[in-house]
């Protein structure tokens, strides 16, 4: 595992060389860029009920149509991609925290923490994760806290386990061991010496971690257990959408390709940004 | 050998109690109470009220309550339903329990020989015009969501060339779309995975060995690279089955499909949560078992993988 850090314009370099990244990065910040200034790229609110333009065609009034209600699917798909990105930056970075803390916390002990914490991962790992999102669905109803609990809690074990075979490894280093010969407190030898030295795994981790998320939240939002109305979800748009695909197919296909795009951006940025950090890594 | 299956069946009835557990403790904290739901015009009625309590045995205590659970899942009843009074959750699930699993099997048939086959394709025409084809296709296979995908093939194929039915259950024509949206993350994740394998194996000095005999190259690629390729993506297997029971619960709801996933979606919005919580249960045992498999035929191939940990 070669986890030595790459200077700065060597990164970059490796990066503009690397077309999948560059396509991906591409992508994804037009998506990151919809989101962050919906509420000014949008123009109408996307929650604007107008009975007089329900089923409007795309045209004038409406770049990409109408919905049932009469809003505004250019709008809607706006504020859409915040919701999406949203919800991926949350749970990316509650796992990020639990995970890599436990990860190193397994890591550190090698004793019964070590032993509770990989079997807790390999317990929640036993489980298709659609089920432990049914799970949670059900006790806690649909809604937001619903997808970002569920896929918090399928997505944080992936990130203990791999922090803690990475440390498992750095923690032979003669760094480290000096580290410990000088009286440096665990915590301070986790913080300065250890996530450095994983950062760039972890990056790779992170970016594909967003296409997933992006990907199970729409599915939960499809499927109706996931963000409800009146917050406008790509997924949910496909749902609505889907009954009226004879009469208004625009509906569902204009959210289809957003989402599909959307994805397919950020699984390149990852394949890229894994063949530029992690060359090693690659499968 | 016996001493790994031994183990591994160990850690499959644990997980299966796990699931057993946390189903049960759901079931607590649902939010409601089922019997009042059950009554609702009828809520007035304290003796049917009574009555129903001591049917669901919600009137007795919460160990005894996991003990007539666990003793409902071994006569494979699976408890009382919250929608309808006193109907065995086994009489709703019991039409779908064959639906999802032989959708998923038939999608991972016709997945894993094309991906395979696609992963050799590009992997023998490496940095040619065929191998960035088929890997910008793989992009496209793993990144498009399975319902936006099946939103977009319903549209093509059923509305606009009117080839296939939109939407149902019981035909073979009804099967076509519902598997191929099924198949294709499968196909890509495969295909990719066979090609870095075999890019990789392709280094490999033994190949080099065969090709400096002389031996051919088609013989190569399907016999000793193809070997070496297929022991790795065997332990894929689970993922993708995995996969596969999610894009049940999207497949079915979309297509109409009477499966376990449309129950468990619907059963949620129904408040029917003993339904919900045997599906929980089935995937569970269906996922634990595909994996078991997976690893025995593993550990089968890999001697090293069958001694580990037995020293430990």
């Amino acid at each position: 595992m070669t986890t030595a850090a790459i200077s700065r314009s060597d990164f970059w370099l490796r990066f503009s060389h690397s077309k999948n990244a560059v396509i991906g990065a591409i992508i994804v910040t037009i998506v990151t860029l919809a989101a962050i200034f919906a509420p000014v790229l949008a123009p109408q609110d996307p929650g604007k009920v107008s009975i007089l333009f329900t089923w409007e065609p795309p045209g004038d009034r409406y770049t990409l149509g109408a919905d049932a209600l009469g809003r505004d699917v250019l709008s809607r798909l706006v504020w859409g991609a915040r919701v999406s990105l949203l919800v991926a930056f949350s749970v990316l970075s509650i796992t990020l925290v639990i995970g890599v803390t436990l990860g190193m916390i397994a890591a550190w002990s090698r004793g019964w923490p070590d032993s509770l914490i990989m079997r807790t991962v390999d317990v929640v790992f036993a489980f298709p994760e659609v089920i432990i999102a049914l799970l949670i669905a059900a006790v806690l109803g649909p809604g937001t806290l619903t997808v970002i609990v569920a896929l918090s809690m399928v997505w944080w074990p992936g990130i203990a386990r791999m922090t803690r075979s990475l440390v498992l490894s750095l923690r032979e280093e003669l760094f480290v061991e000096a580290a410990v010969a000088c009286g440096t407190p665990p915590w301070k030898i986790m913080w300065k010496h250890f996530l450095p030295n994983i950062i760039s795994p972890l990056i790779v981790r992170a970016s594909i971690g967003v296409g997933f998320i992006i990907m199970a939240e729409a599915t939960l939002s499809f499927l109706g257990i996931g963000v409800q109305e009146p917050m406008p979800t790509w997924g949910g748009m496909i749902r609505d959408g889907l009954p009226e695909l004879r009469s208004d197919p625009h509906l569902a296909l204009a959210a289809s390709a957003s989402l599909g795009i959307t994805m397919i951006g950020f699984n390149l940025l990852g394949d890229g940004l894994r063949d530029v950090l992690d060359p090693k890594g690659a499968r | 050998m016996p001493g790994y299956i031994a183990r591994r069946i160990g850690g499959l009835l644990f997980i299966w109690f796990v699931a057993v557990l946390i189903s049960f403790a759901a079931l607590q904290f649902v939010p409601g109470d089922p019997i009042l739901v059950l009554l609702s015009d009828q809520s007035g009625d304290a003796a049917l009220e009574a009555r129903l309590r001591a049917d669901y045995g919600l009137d007795r205590s919460l160990p005894l309550q996991f003990i007539d659970y666990i003793g409902s899942i071994a006569d494979g009843s699976f408890g009382l339903s919250y929608r309808f009074a006193g109907r065995e959750v086994i009489e709703i699930i019991e039409g779908g329990m064959w639906i999802t699993p032989l959708l998923a099997i038939t999608a991972l048939v016709i997945a894993v020989p094309l991906g395979v086959f696609l992963g050799i394709a590009a992997a023998t025409r490496a940095g040619q015009l065929a191998d960035t084809a088929i890997i910008l296709l793989l992009v496209c296979g793993i990144s498009i969501p399975n319902f936006a995908l099946a939103t977009t093939l319903v549209w093509l194929l059923s509305i606009k060339a009117g080839l296939l039915p939109v939407a149902g259950w019981g035909s073979f024509s009804q099967m076509i779309l519902p598997v191929v949206v099924l198949t294709v993350p499968p196909v890509a994740y495969i295909a990719r995975l066979t090609r870095s394998y075999m890019l990789e194996v392709f280094e490999k000095d033994y190949i080099r060995t065969a090709r400096a005999k002389g031996v051919r190259d088609r013989l190569v690629v399907w016999r000793h690279a193809l070997r070496n390729t297929l022991v790795p993506l065997l332990t894929s297997i689970g993922i993708i089955f995995g996969g596969l029971l999610s894009g049940s619960f999207v497949v079915e709801t979309i297509f109409n499909i009477p499966g376990l996933g449309r129950i468990a979606i619907e059963s949620i919005f129904a408040r029917d949560y003993p339904v919900t919580m045997s599906v929980v249960l089935l995937f569970t045992v269906f996922y634990s078992l595909i994996n078991l498999a997976v690893d025995l035929s593993y550990a089968l191939i890999d001697p090293r993988i069958r001694l580990q940990g037995q020293s430990a």
